[in-house]
């Protein structure tokens, strides 16, 4: 009789939510015991259990998609440089992005758990480490144009050795980083977390045995390929492709060419990126794992965006990104924007899948973070604030919903965006506007595209800097099926005696007291023809102040009798009609 | 989350409860004997405590409602459930008393806790509500936190706003942060305003301004503008809550409109039809207190939880009675299992509340006083199920009370954990309520086997797998209230109740280790209406003002505040008819400068100079290290919420002492087979109400009453203590 046989399906499945909840566990931990915001208040972190070969993840807790697919790559690394010398109550630390990383400020460590000497699997937690020096205050920027002025680079060293923390790399890591407390407090919250998963899995084996958590792990990745597989079956078949582009790098005014050829079979789900743009010598340059991450946001969207996902689940996904593209950057190319390039791939697939997936994705969304950096020294007491937030914005139609409004992009997760009141209180702006941005429209169509957003900023104090980062501002989001275009994302300056500025990047710009900031964000891309949309839900829209009269007119066909607030039925046909002979 | 049905027998009852009430006049109504025991409160001060006579807890649901009342001049206690009247619920709750030997006119109080608030949110039922806001922040509502908690679907949808766009209109007014009138209101611009909502026909409005946490003047002179000429209930959001974050204060204000004239019906119907002039009704408040029915009908929605609650307050009384601290409270109900963890016999009040949250769903925010408790899909109806790679799962999805599990014989065929229960013979099928509810287990073998095939597994270790798996789902649920939150759940006992509660609590003990269990002398269906009768009437005030406790200023602002929220809380008293609380509390939640999560720390009565400031920072550092594991001695506090409690105590029922049992009967009824740990064995079936106090029993054993069965495992020992409850504890072998 084999351990398979032996072993009740039921026992099975507790183990298999044994090891969830180690995961979890360690989530929360570092979440509950981290000094800096960016980990337990962006939860920018993700942590894992990864089998003992380092290659398959077992289960994870991500708190951002963008963190789907890289806990893998560092464990992977880790078996390959160390070998037989990866020892019992070692952890490694690596920050590498054309290894296994994102960005620099983005630290992995990895512990090996074992049992009996063996060992057994690896927990794994990455996040953003607030500071690991580089150019600026916070490391990463917009401005870089190689990896040296980003940080201190991790190549997969022993920042514990045998159990013990090597004071070699600590000290190291105290001299490198303008925080050091809080990046310390943030580590060693993050190797305690790791000690919980470990005893998590400690536990599990003397309650069950070894050979059950092993087969239980293993029944792990069998099952979420069988369902990855069984999934992707329901899939269209075929090759489909997408090209677009990313506005620029930062550095240049050069748009960048993203193409993708997605092939979908029974057995796999190929991506292949050939024909995208080289690298650039700005920082928008997504390392592979980042790439790999952006494309298994969609892949899960497609297969199932409510699977607990893991090494299996994604073994039909393969990708193709040819070195030297921006979706695969080499040495020494900077990449502390990489969610730029990142968010293009997950974007481009989706792009090349909307129109025969489209009970399961929408029409493109506004995809630029729109990442906004407002601070300086607050008179009232001397000391320094800083705003550093996402931008919400619209979300694409679908065939069969409206888009949603005023949503993070798909890189975030569960990312809230902070208060005004909290703003006001904590920093000397006054938040004059935040609402819908009804004013630029948004992707119309039979369905159209969620609104974005207007935040504006008042400064109140004499002097503070601004800095912004919009993309998807030259290349609006795409619509599906003649659904129209949504509208850029940008930023408006309006200073003391200056005509309004309209810019998309610009880094420390200096501002003064009375200027005042405006984030503007796209609508998403429509879905379908506007002028065969229900005239009553055009109506609505008017009636809400979505859209404008003339709107409704122009764009939608649909005549309104504003005495009674219904739709004129018979000339909102004939204006139809027209419209749609005119197009012949 | 949508009902009280606290028990897995529920659809036994429903059954049974169909039948005419004379043709069995005794089944429903059990009567306890209960005698006087010292009155035992927090610090040994003694208050004056209302001793009304004749007490009566209501507790309603959407299928069931229950009552229980409480005769301290007799010692008499009763308790009757009976069926929900969904269309007209104040019916059910005269049924009641009609079904029973209660009768309104000589109850002294009534407290009341009912889920009709939290069902018009979930069902979409409430009133048309126009919301008058600073302008720039029309979309508020509907941008809500822009968080996207379905984080991989790329066609999410929030929960849509409840006012649509068209009825939120700006008003030209502002306050600063710190609470400065920048722009003063434009009567004309508001009545126009007002007249635009009142021609759109809404039944309530919303008043909600950017600041007004700080500052409400502008919010209460539009609140005196619509007063003037209209009748239509309206909410200013400072009244609802003063903490900060526009969303969550603006989302409390909606619902609370968007509830209150339904709230205002169902309790004037209720009133008209029940109550003689001397009683008192009281609703029940989800932070464990209560307060008056007027009070009820202006701030519906602090009444949102109040059935799940009153099962904490109720834990927290059998705690205290046998003297346990630190407990943790598991629910065990129909479709969902709920935890609360108490410390040191003060359960945990939180403002991070959120109706219709899940996995998936961000919910919408209530920043109301909630004792903090979590809730997960799996209860005694959950239904097992296969996916498509053939891994076994034990809800979300439940039977319920409607079909029922399959034993039932109502049409259910899908396996459930009930009759997991049957098959294995935990469940005893000629003895549920009494032994006057037939269960089929033919039914129950058959639903089992199907998916038992499916596995390649024999009937009994499908079943057996099927409750060992809602077992774990159930200790997830300890898990996310203890461990997740940096607690060890060994230090804690495990009160359980609920049907499935003392099923689920054995097995949940020997995962964690919890080292005793306590299953409660009260009847685990009518629990929630029970713990009502355990309730004071509180009110609390809360109000965000960031304060810098190393500022020259901070003692007179502490003190400032502190007098006017005490003020605050007087009047509300004074003006509920009420006189002033015996007990007031002050809190802060502190952090430190520049971080974000705050801890909740005490804060000394009276006045307050550099030494009690001291004190609180002192405090704050060690709360902190407690909760966060560490803490920055060198750093700046700040206080970011003010809070006060104010208390008026009330009689709470006094857990009587068992007498000794004269006439000892064999309380072993007979054995039964039960599969159990991989194999069949005979088990000694127990009457519960017949074992002797102090006597002890070794597991494996069955504890039977008409309302729940107890499960002792091997290595436990159950024992009764003085008041009746069954305590079990593991013991080493």
């Amino acid at each position: 009789m084999t351990a398979t046989d032996s072993i009740s399906p039921f026992t099975l499945e507790i183990i298999k939510n044994g090891l969830i909840v180690a995961s979890e566990e360690m989530f929360y931990s570092w979440g509950r015991t981290a000094k800096s915001p960016v980990i337990y208040e962006v939860l920018d972190y993700a942590v894992g259990l990864i089998n003992g070969d380092g290659d398959k993840l077992i289960t994870q807790a991500p708190g951002i998609p963008g963190f789907t697919g890289v806990l893998d790559f560092a464990a992977s690394e880790v078996v390959d440089m160390w070998g037989e010398d990866v020892r019992e109550g070692d952890i490694f630390i690596s920050n590498v992005p054309y290894i296994s990383g994102t960005h620099l400020n983005d630290v992995t460590l990895v512990m090996p758990i074992f049992i009996n000497k063996n060992r057994f699997c690896f927990a794994v937690a990455k996040g953003h480490w607030s500071e690991v020096g580089g150019m600026h205050f916070g490391s990463w920027t917009s401005d870089s144009t190689e990896i040296y002025q980003e940080g201190i680079q991790f190549p997969c060293v022993k920042l514990y050795d045998g159990g013990k923390p090597n004071r070699s790399i600590v000290e190291m890591i105290r001299y490198n980083s303008r925080l050091p407390d809080f990046v310390l407090g943030d580590m060693y919250a993050q190797v305690a977390s790791m000690k919980i998963a470990e005893r998590r899995v400690n536990r599990l084996v003397d309650k069950y045995g070894q050979v059950a958590v092993l087969e239980a792990m293993n029944k792990i990745l069998e099952d979420g390929e069988r369902y990855a597989k069984l999934k992707l079956q329901q899939l269209p078949k075929g090759v489909f492709e997408a090209e677009d582009w990313i506005d620029d790098d930062g550095i240049s005014d050069d748009p960048i060419p993203v193409k993708v050829r997605v092939e979908i079979s029974d057995e796999e789900f190929l991506v292949d990126f050939t024909g995208s743009g080289r690298q650039t010598a700005g920082s928008i340059n997504s390392a592979l794992p980042s790439t790999v991450s952006g494309v298994r946001e969609t892949y899960m969207a497609m297969i199932d965006p409510h699977t607990h996902p893991n090494g299996g689940f994604f073994t039909p996904l393969k990708i193709i990104a040819p070195e030297g593209t921006v979706f695969n950057p080499q040495r020494p190319a900077p990449t502390s924007t990489f969610w730029e390039g990142m968010s293009h791939a997950a974007d481009v697939v989706w792009k090349a899948l909307a129109e025969v997936s489209p009970e399961k994705l929408s029409a493109g969304h506004f995809l630029s973070i729109e990442a906004t950096i407002l601070g300086g020294i607050d008179d009232r007491n001397g000391e320094p604030f800083a705003i550093v937030e996402p931008q919400p914005g619209g979300w694409g139609a679908g065939f069969d919903m409206d888009g949603e409004s005023a949503l993070v992009a798909c890189g975030d997760g569960e990312t809230y965006i902070a208060s005004s009141e909290v703003y006001e209180r904590r920093t000397p702006i006054i938040v004059e506007q935040y609402s819908l941005n009804t004013d630029d429209g948004t992707g119309h169509g039979t369905h159209r595209g969620g609104f974005g957003v207007r935040r504006d900023y008042r400064l109140l104090c004499e002097s503070a800097s601004f800095t912004v980062s919009a993309g998807r501002s030259k290349f609006p989001p795409w619509g599906v099926e003649g659904g129209y275009k949504g509208t850029p994302n940008y930023a408006i300056v309006y200073r003391k005696n200056e005509a309004p500025s309209r810019v998309l990047k610009v880094a420390a710009l200096k501002l003064g007291k009375g200027d005042m900031v405006s984030l503007i964000t796209g609508g998403g891309g429509g879905w379908g023809d506007p002028i065969k949309r229900e005239p009553e839900r055009v109506l609505q829209d008017v009636l809400n102040e979505y859209i404008t009269p003339k709107t409704a007119g122009e764009i939608y066909g649909v005549v309104i009798d504003y005495e009674k607030k219904i739709v004129d039925s018979m000339a909102t046909q004939s204006l139809r009609d027209e419209k749609l002979k005119k197009r012949q | 989350m949508t009902n009280n049905l606290d028990w897995i027998n529920n659809s036994f009852l429903h059954q049974k409860l169909q039948r005419p009430y004379n043709s069995a006049p005794n089944c429903n109504i059990y009567n306890l004997l209960v005698c006087k025991l010292t009155v035992k409160i927090k610090n040994e001060v003694s208050y004056i405590i209302y001793d009304l006579t004749y007490r009566v807890g209501i507790d309603i649901g959407g299928a069931f409602t229950d009552l229980v009342a409480y005769d301290s001049a007799s010692s008499e206690f009763k308790w009757i459930k009976v069926e929900s009247t969904p269309r007209e619920l104040s019916e059910g709750v005269l049924n009641c008393f009609r079904k029973s030997s209660i009768t309104p006119e000589v109850t002294d109080q009534i407290i009341h806790g009912q889920t009709v608030v939290i069902n018009t949110i979930i069902e979409r039922k409430g009133v048309k509500v126009g919301l008058l806001t600073t302008r720039g922040h029309r979309d508020v509502l509907e941008i809500q936190r822009a968080n996207r908690r379905d984080m991989y679907n790329f066609k999410y949808q929030k929960p849509s706003s409840i006012v649509p766009r068209n009825l939120r209109i700006e008003i030209d007014e502002r306050v600063t942060a710190d609470g400065a009138v920048l722009k003063e209101i434009n009567t004309r611009q508001v009545e126009e305003a007002l007249q635009k909502l009142m021609d759109e026909e809404v039944s309530a409005i919303s008043v909600s301004f950017i600041n007004s946490y700080v500052n409400p003047d502008n919010e209460r002179k539009v609140g005196q503008i619509i007063n003037r000429s209209q009748t239509v209930p309206t909410v200013l959001s400072h009244q609802v809550t003063r903490e900060w974050r526009e969303y969550e204060r603006f989302s409390t204000a909606a619902l609370n409109a968007y509830v209150l004239p339904i709230l205002d019906r169902y309790l004037s119907r209720l009133q008209e039809n029940l109550v003689k002039a001397s009683s008192t009704c009281m609703a029940m408040a989800s932070d464990g207190g209560m307060f008056s029915f007027d009070y009820a009908r202006k701030y519906p929605i602090y009444t949102i939880e109040s059935g799940p609650v009153a099962g904490v307050i109720g834990a927290n009384g059998i705690a205290q009675a046998i003297g346990d601290k630190d407990f943790i409270a598991l629910d065990g109900g129909s479709t969902t299992t709920k935890a609360s963890l108490v410390e040191n016999n003060d359960p945990e009040i939180t403002t991070e509340y959120y109706v219709e949250r899940d996995e998936f769903n961000p919910g919408f925010p209530v920043m109301i006083p909630v004792i903090r408790t979590v809730e997960i899909g799996n209860g005694g109806t959950s239904i097992a199920w296969i996916d498509e790679v053939g891994r076994v799962n034990v809800g979300p999805k439940a039977a319920g009370a409607d079909p029922g599990p399959a034993c039932y014989g109502r049409g259910g065929t899908l396996p459930t954990l009930t009759d997991a229960y049957v098959v294995t013979g935990m469940l005893n099928p000629d003895y549920l309520l009494g032994g006057d509810l037939p269960i089929q287990k033919e039914l129950s073998i058959k639903a089992i086997e199907e998916i038992a095939k499916k596995l390649d597994l024999n009937v009994m270790e499908a079943a057996e797998g099927i409750i060992k798996l809602a077992n774990e789902n159930a200790a997830y649920a300890i898990d996310l209230v203890s461990v997740q939150r940096g607690y060890d759940p060994r230090d804690f006992t495990l009160i359980a109740y609920g049907g499935s509660g003392p099923m689920f609590a054995p097995f949940i003990s020997n995962e964690l280790e919890i080292q005793k269990i306590v299953i409660p002398v009260v009847p685990p269906g009518v629990f929630s209406a029970w713990g009502m009768l355990n309730t004071d009437v509180r009110h609390s005030s809360i109000h965000t003002y960031i304060t810098r406790l190393d500022g020259p200023e901070a003692g007179k602002t502490l003190n400032n505040i502190y007098s006017n929220l005490e003020e605050e809380i007087n009047n509300t008293f004074t003006s509920e008819g009420e006189h002033l609380p015996d007990l007031v509390e002050r809190f802060a939640d502190i952090r430190y400068y520049g971080q974000e999560h705050t801890v909740d720390v005490s804060v000394p009565l009276g006045n307050i100079s550099a030494n009690e400031i001291q004190t609180i920072i002192d405090n704050f550092h060690k709360a902190h290290e407690r909760e966060y594991e560490f803490k920055l001695p060198n750093d700046p506090v700040e206080i970011v919420n003010y809070r006060v409690v104010g208390i008026k105590k009330y009689q709470k029922i006094h857990l009587a002492e068992k007498t000794k049992q004269t006439d000892q009967k064999n309380p072993i009824k007979n054995e039964r087979k039960v599969y159990i740990n991989g194999s069949s064995e005979s088990i000694p079936i127990f009457d519960r109400d017949l074992i002797a106090t102090g006597a002890s029993i070794d597991g494996p054993a069955i504890l039977e009453d008409p309302t729940a069965t107890i499960i002792v495992l091997n290595g436990q020992e159950a024992s009764v203590d003085r008041f009746g409850n069954i305590v079990i504890r593991s013991v080493k072998i």
